[in-house]
């Protein structure tokens, strides 16, 4: 229990939402239009693109260090380290005011209506407390703060028009609409949240290429350029480099604020009305957890035991086909190109139950990874023979990714690591985590889809990937919602069922993965629930 | 940028390092292509990389002087001995070898890349042939609710 009275005093605020990310720069501009003193606290700092990356020679080298997508790499002191050495996949994020949509390749699809009713629809899991329908207008109201390109049409989703035509799909995406055609699969271009025209003050991109180490012209839609702007001039205030131990209780067992760390490493206590959890699936569970009290033993919000449990991650496997034709893939949004949803109903004939996304990216980016990727897979050697076969990969190899839903299961979870730290002290997340039988029948189903799909677009040769490791993007479900407080851990607006007055509106509340990246629908949850809060203002401690 | 940390690097040293870098990445054998020896290896380290200087000399040190005299394939042998002694270290210098030789204008021309950084220039690429997504509209829905 922190000593309230020790810290330097802050004035009260209303709401104090924790994470300046994808979601919490959401349901911040959300609720400005209620006056209420909202704060937010970040661990991280601003970014600037004029300093990203991609404004330097040395662009491709950042990649592997400051700019890695691997907090345990980049090692940064705004980062928090992640114990995984029990999962087959690392945990990737971002620490900064945009979060991880900083370095998020901005494919930007919306779950489907049956990823909310897996229950109902295939007898697995459960269904959400919302609907597709619910965040229609949410996912509506994101893309058109976000700035979102895309075709509409798509006959695997209900009708949706997106703010901004598609960005060009290039050689990349021609070739291997090819391959979709010739086998009679679907294949559409993506959804993406990086602008095709100008739009509302931004310019149009400029086909960089590596959207993963921040967009220097400004066309990507991370957080810091879209919500936070409207949010800071609404009125809400956002304190940088300010990292959360703990949420503190009352002796009613209410929220009553958190505990942090400022910029200069002094222990501060900041009261509030609200508290709103925004630091995705692995850092919320890690505040919760570590909010240890008299009335809450075992982690705030935790009466369920359910914090921290079902992560769900969405596995990867990648099928990179080799053309002899140059496709400039090194050019244009490296994550964003065109996706296939052929396999991603269920159809029990395949061997397992739900489906995965195939997402089409173009290469892998520079010479330096595209020689650095070589070496490590023996294709491009050093020393003599280097140029031929560089020469035969820079420029010529696209992946399919299968990105494959993840089914909740209590093994799957984040806990305190009790030894790992980070450099204010506070226990780091430990991640355990092991693939379903049913994920692992879908990865090799993906991979060999991707490799078909490779083949009959004309590659010569294919460099399987079973499962990436460096692909812990998405962070889910460790906060369920749901009805039942003995089987959730909030309710179906974000709302913790033990603590009235905390919310979380991160990707922990997700109660089954979809197959597709989560940052639109994180987004659209987070101001629906933004809206109930706002509809609920009178009575919302009430059961 | 020379400060106090960074080491002086003898004149065989850096003869020792120009082969070094010729093997890791040789010229090709058409000419199209340059070796990484003539690339300015400690100017590149200096701005963007001060701290593994210290580390490259501990591994020049490790060749002996006529190792900048001897042939390719004898370098080559010499230089996989090392790479297999010490895998870490070796990874480490051919990063940063392949990291100097293609930001070089020259190698970036070379293999139709753009020199420099890519902002602000960036690049342009066709839009793309839409048209045979006609025919998966014709498929129908296929999405469950």
């Amino acid at each position: 229990m922190a000593d309230k009275g020790a810290s330097p005093s802050n004035d009260p605020v209303d709401v104090l939402i924790i994470g300046a990310g994808a979601s919490g720069a959401a349901i911040a501009w959300s609720l400005t239009e209620t006056r209420m003193r909202i704060l937010c606290l970040e661990q991280g700092d601003w970014m600037s693109s004029s300093h990203y990356p991609t404004t330097r020679n040395n662009w491709e080298a950042q990649q592997f260090g400051a700019h890695h997508v691997d907090p345990n790499v980049r090692a940064l002191d705004v980062d928090y380290p992640v114990n995984g050495t029990d999962s087959p996949i690392d945990v990737l994020n971002f620490n900064a005011v945009g979060g991880s949509t900083i370095a998020y390749a901005a494919h930007f699809p919306r779950l489907h209506p049956s990823d909310f009713r897996v229950k109902t629809l295939d007898g697995v899991a459960d269904d959400w407390p919302v609907t597709y329908d619910d965040l229609e207008p949410y996912f509506v109201q994101n893309d058109r703060i976000m700035g979102v390109s895309g075709l509409p049409g798509d006959p695997m989703y209900p009708p949706k028009q997106l703010p901004l035509p598609p960005i060009p799909i290039g050689l990349v995406g021609e070739t291997v609409a090819r391959g979709f055609d010739r086998l009679g699969w679907h294949w559409w271009p993506s959804d993406s949240a990086i602008l095709s025209q100008p739009y509302e003050g931004r310019d149009k991109c400029l086909n960089l290429n590596p959207c993963m180490t921040g967009c220097s012209q400004g066309a990507k839609g991370s957080v810091d350029i879209t919500y936070w702007p409207e949010a800071l001039r609404a009125g809400v205030e956002l304190r940088t480099r300010c990292r959360v131990r703990e949420v503190t209780v009352n002796d009613d067992g209410m929220a009553d604020g958190v505990v942090y760390y400022d910029a200069d490493g002094r222990e501060c206590f900041q009261k509030a009305e609200v508290v709103i959890m925004a630091c995705n699936g692995v850092g919320t569970p890690r505040i919760l957890l570590n909010s240890k009290s008299k009335q809450f033993p075992d982690g705030l919000a935790n009466r369920s035991g359910l914090v921290g449990k079902n992560l769900m991650f969405h596995p990867v496997a990648v099928a990179t086909g080799v053309f002899e034709e140059r496709l400039d893939t090194h050019k244009g949004p490296q994550g964003c190109c065109i996706l296939s949803k052929e396999f991603y109903e269920t159809d029990l004939e395949r061997g397992f139950v739900r489906g995965y996304n195939m997402q089409v990216t173009r290469g892998a980016a520079g010479p330096l990874a595209t020689a650095m990727k070589g070496l490590a897979g023996g294709t491009i050697p050093w020393g003599p023979g280097h140029h031929e076969q560089f020469d035969r990969y820079f420029d010529h190899t696209v992946q399919c990714l299968a990105v494959c839903e993840d089914l909740p299961e209590e093994c799957n979870q984040v806990t305190l690591d009790p030894e790992l730290k980070d450099s204010s002290g506070i226990p780091a997340p430990k991640v355990t985590y092991r693939l379903s039988e049913n994920s692992r029948k879908m990865l090799a189903h993906g991979l060999e889809r991707g490799k078909e799909v490779m083949r009959a677009a004309g590659a010569v040769e294919i460099i399987e990937t079973p499962l990436l490791r460096v692909g812990g993007w998405h962070l889910l479900g460790t906060a369920r919602m749901g009805a039942d407080p003995e089987r959730s851990v909030v309710n179906g607006w974000g709302r913790s069922h033990d603590v009235k007055n905390l919310f979380i509106v991160d990707g922990s509340i997700f109660v089954t993965a979809g197959g597709v990246n989560p940052t639109s629908t994180i987004q659209a949850l987070a101001l629906y629930i933004g809206d109930k809060i706002k509809a609920n203002l009178a009575n919302l401690f009430d059961d | 940028m020379e400060n106090a940390t960074t080491p002086a690097f003898t004149d065989a040293q850096l003869r020792r390092l120009s082969a070094l870098q010729d093997t890791i990445v040789p010229a090709s054998e058409d000419g199209s292509m340059p070796s990484a020896g003539g690339i300015d290896l400690l100017a590149y380290l200096s701005t963007q990389a001060p701290g593994y200087l210290a580390e490259l000399a501990g591994i020049l040190d490790r060749f002996d002087d006529p190792f900048a005299d001897l042939a390719l394939g004898e370098r080559v042998e010499l230089v996989r001995g090392f790479s297999e002694s010490d895998r870490p270290a070796f990874r480490s210098l051919v990063f940063r070898v392949y990291d100097a030789y293609y930001q070089d204008d020259r190698v970036r021309t070379a293999i139709g890349a753009r020199p420099g950084a890519p902002f602000p220039g960036g690049h342009s690429i066709p839009a793309g042939d839409l048209s045979s997504l006609e025919a998966v509209k014709v498929r129908g829905k296929g999405y469950r609710r």
